[in-house]
Formats: C-alpha cells, sequence, structure tokens
C-alpha cells in the first residue's frame, strides 16, 4: 500500500515498543508453539504461527494500528507484544497482549500496555477500547483488572467463548486514581521496596 | 519504521502492483467463494479471508515479495493475484496466481504470472520457481504448462494437504536470454 503508515516506537521506563520485524518472528514463533498461546488461538503449527505473525504485521497497513514487540530497552531482547487488534469480525478496537512464558513476573505486559493505551487515547484519538480474554485465563484477567478494566457483560463477544473487559474511558484512564496507580506499580517493578536478601526456606 | 511496499511492475495489459485497501472487498469475495478459491485455499469466513489480506501485507514485510494485485489497465479493475508465496512449512517458494471471477478466458493469469516471474528472475536473483497445484486443477495446470513448467512431485503440502510440485524454466529459458539461435536455446 503506498499508503503504508509509520509504525511509531514507543518508549517506556523499560522497554522499547516497535513495529515487528522478521527478525522477531522465532521469539513469536517458540510462543505460539507452546503451551502459552492456550487463551491466544495456539499452540499453532510452523506455517500458522508464521501467517499469524505476518497477519500481526499487515493488520497495521490496513487499520493504521497494531500490534508492537516488546523490546528490553537495556538489551533490545524480544519479550512479547502489545497493541491494538481489530481484524474483521472483532466486535470491538482491542488491546492485546502476552509475554514469552519466560519473561513473565516483571511487570512487562502492564509497563506495555498502559503505554500503548496512552498512545491510543492520547495520540490516536481512540474513546474507548477492550480486551477480549478466555475466561480461564486468570493472569490476563488480573492484567485487565490492574489496567482499571472491568467485565462488561453486555458487551458483544468475538465467539461466545470469551469474556469481554472494558477499559476506562480516556478521562478515567487519565485520572490519577487509575495512572497514578499503574505508574506506582511499575515503579515498584523497576525499583522494588522490599528487596529480600534471599529466598524463605519452607 | 514503515512497511516494505510492492513495486509497481508493467506489463502490456496490466499493472501489477501491491495490495491496497481497496482491493480488499474484490479478495475476501474470492476467497469465500469455495468453489472459485478451492484450488487457491478458500477461507472458511470473513475474518479468516480477512486475515488472508493482512498477512500478505506481511509476507511483503518480511521477505520483500509476496502477492501482487492484477490490475487492469484503462478500468483499473482489480482482476486477480499473481506473485510469490513462501510462508514457513512451503517446500520452496512458488509462483501462484488467481484471476477473479469475470476476468477469465483472456490470458490475464499468463501474462501476469509471466511478469511476476520475471520480476522474481531478473529483480529478485532467484534462480528457480515452483508452483503447488492442487490435484485436479486442470485449469491452473494448463496455464503451468504453457509458462513451460513441468511436474515434479507430489507432496504433502502442511496446509493444502495433497499437492504437485511443478518446476519452472530457469532465468535464461524463461526470459529467452540464451537465444543467440542455436539449437540448444530450443532444446
Amino acid at each position: 500500500m503506498s499508503d503504508y503508515p509509520d509504525i511509531p516506537v514507543l518508549s517506556t521506563r523499560r522497554l522499547v515498543l516497535r513495529g515487528p520485524e522478521a527478525g522477531d518472528y522465532p521469539d513469536f514463533k517458540a510462543t505460539f508453539a507452546s503451551y502459552r498461546s492456550r487463551f491466544m488461538g495456539g499452540p499453532l503449527n510452523s506455517y500458522e504461527a508464521w501467517m499469524l505473525y505476518a497477519a500481526e504485521i499487515g493488520h497495521w497497513a490496513i487499520r493504521g494500528f497494531g500490534m508492537w514487540m516488546i523490546h528490553d530497552k537495556a538489551t533490545d531482547e524480544t519479550l512479547g507484544m502489545a497493541g491494538g487488534w481489530f481484524p474483521a469480525k472483532w466486535p470491538e478496537r482491542e488491546i492485546a497482549w502476552i509475554i514469552w512464558p519466560e519473561k513473565s513476573g516483571k511487570g512487562y505486559a502492564l509497563e506495555a500496555t498502559h503505554a500503548v493505551r496512552r498512545h491510543f487515547y492520547e495520540r490516536q484519538g481512540w474513546q474507548g477500547a477492550v480486551s477480549y480474554i478466555d475466561p480461564k485465563n486468570l493472569d490476563s484477567i488480573r492484567l485487565a483488572e490492574r489496567l482499571g478494566c472491568t467485565r462488561d457483560p453486555e458487551a458483544a463477544t468475538i465467539d461466545g467463548s470469551d469474556a469481554v473487559y472494558r477499559h476506562p474511558a480516556p478521562p478515567v484512564a487519565a485520572s490519577g486514581q487509575i495512572r497514578d496507580g499503574i505508574e506506582l506499580e511499575i515503579n515498584h517493578y523497576c525499583d522494588p521496596l522490599f528487596k529480600p536478601k534471599g529466598m524463605p526456606i519452607d | 519504521m514503515s512497511l516494505t511496499p510492492a513495486p509497481v511492475l508493467d506489463a502490456p495489459r496490466l499493472i501489477l502492483r501491491g495490495p491496497e485497501r481497496r482491493d480488499i472487498a474484490p479478495m475476501i469475495a474470492f476467497l469465500l467463494d469455495r468453489e472459485r478459491a478451492w484450488g487457491f485455499g478458500a477461507s472458511p469466513d470473513r475474518g479468516e479471508a480477512w486475515r488472508w489480506f493482512a498477512l500478505n501485507v506481511g509476507h511483503w514485510h518480511i521477505h520483500g515479495y509476496g502477492y501482487f494485485t492484477i490490475e487492469m489497465k484503462g478500468t483499473g479493475e482489480a482482476a486477480g493475484i499473481t506473485g510469490i508465496w513462501n510462508p514457513e512449512g512451503w517446500p520452496e517458494p512458488e509462483l501462484g496466481w488467481v484471476v477473479f471471477d469475470g476476468f477469465e478466458g483472456r490470458g490475464i493469469a499468463h501474462e501476469a504470472a509471466a511478469r511476476a516471474r520475471q520480476w522474481a528472475y531478473e529483480d529478485l536473483g532467484f534462480t528457480t520457481l515452483t508452483s503447488n497445484i492442487k490435484p485436479g486443477n486442470m485449469r491452473s495446470i494448463a496455464l503451468a504448462e504453457r509458462l513451460g513448467c513441468w511436474f515434479e512431485r507430489e507432496y504433502d503440502n502442511i496446509h493444502m494437504g495433497t499437492d504437485l510440485l511443478y518446476r519452472h524454466p530457469g532465468p535464461d529459458a524463461a526470459l529467452d536470454r540464451d537465444d543467440d539461435g542455436s539449437v540448444e536455446a530450443y532444446a
């Protein structure tokens, strides 16, 4: 498309979000071949994983937004993906995320999705968003709640098997109640107030 | 960062160009037409068809090649797609072609595929190409043979199942490079 959009680079305290590149594919494939991807339509065979990755890239050209690759700012290694996802059949624009299994538990998804949502709300004029989450995906439900989302039982689902979590509207997401809470939590991941000297022995 | 665009190629009656938003509707209509898209791989629903359109754009970005839209000179209509396809799991890069409803019987696929092949050989530096054809897709087999291809083997495609692999003549033969008039050029 002659009108391919530029994919902006988003920078946060620990992360850099860039458009997905061919060289990042092996990390994506590893996660989508694994049990980790069971709530995102996986596990996928190599053909399916490649096609999904290519679709995530092409989504940018069609919609003007899409999924970013999350990189560690210091090492540049990839940690997962986050961004906007709105293929055909999706009732509403979704904010989506996936973190590679070995990179979980460090607040990367929170930091990335917080930045992504701010970008969509403040630079692209989104008035809201949802996240479609498998009801068994407790980690993602917890993350949605930390982002200030609430379950919207009235909203249309993708195929009936997913729960719809509605993100707070821009003014609410920008309020201290939500934003300061998220940033406090991210700060705590960056600089833990309590650093245990060792693991307890049970 | 921006996505890798396709070049624009000129053929006598056609233009080959990258996929654009205006191609989404005809492409989805084709992919949802089980009968027409049988040999290509029909999409079970609109969501999957849309996704195919998106992943072709991604294919261009990842490989620097993919499916062009075949545009009719003059009217600007999208008549089909042709290009080089090589997702993970594919045996090797293949030259593919599809003509949309209402554009058959005019040699459009032949003209477009020959132009895409020339581009792959001259501009991308490919030294060989294949076309994967579903057994029984007689129209595609006939076109492959008109393009000088020969049947090489049957294999199991990761997405399409049992498939026939046709081999294209290499750059010299396909592009008539060896046209010094000597006998071997026509052997």
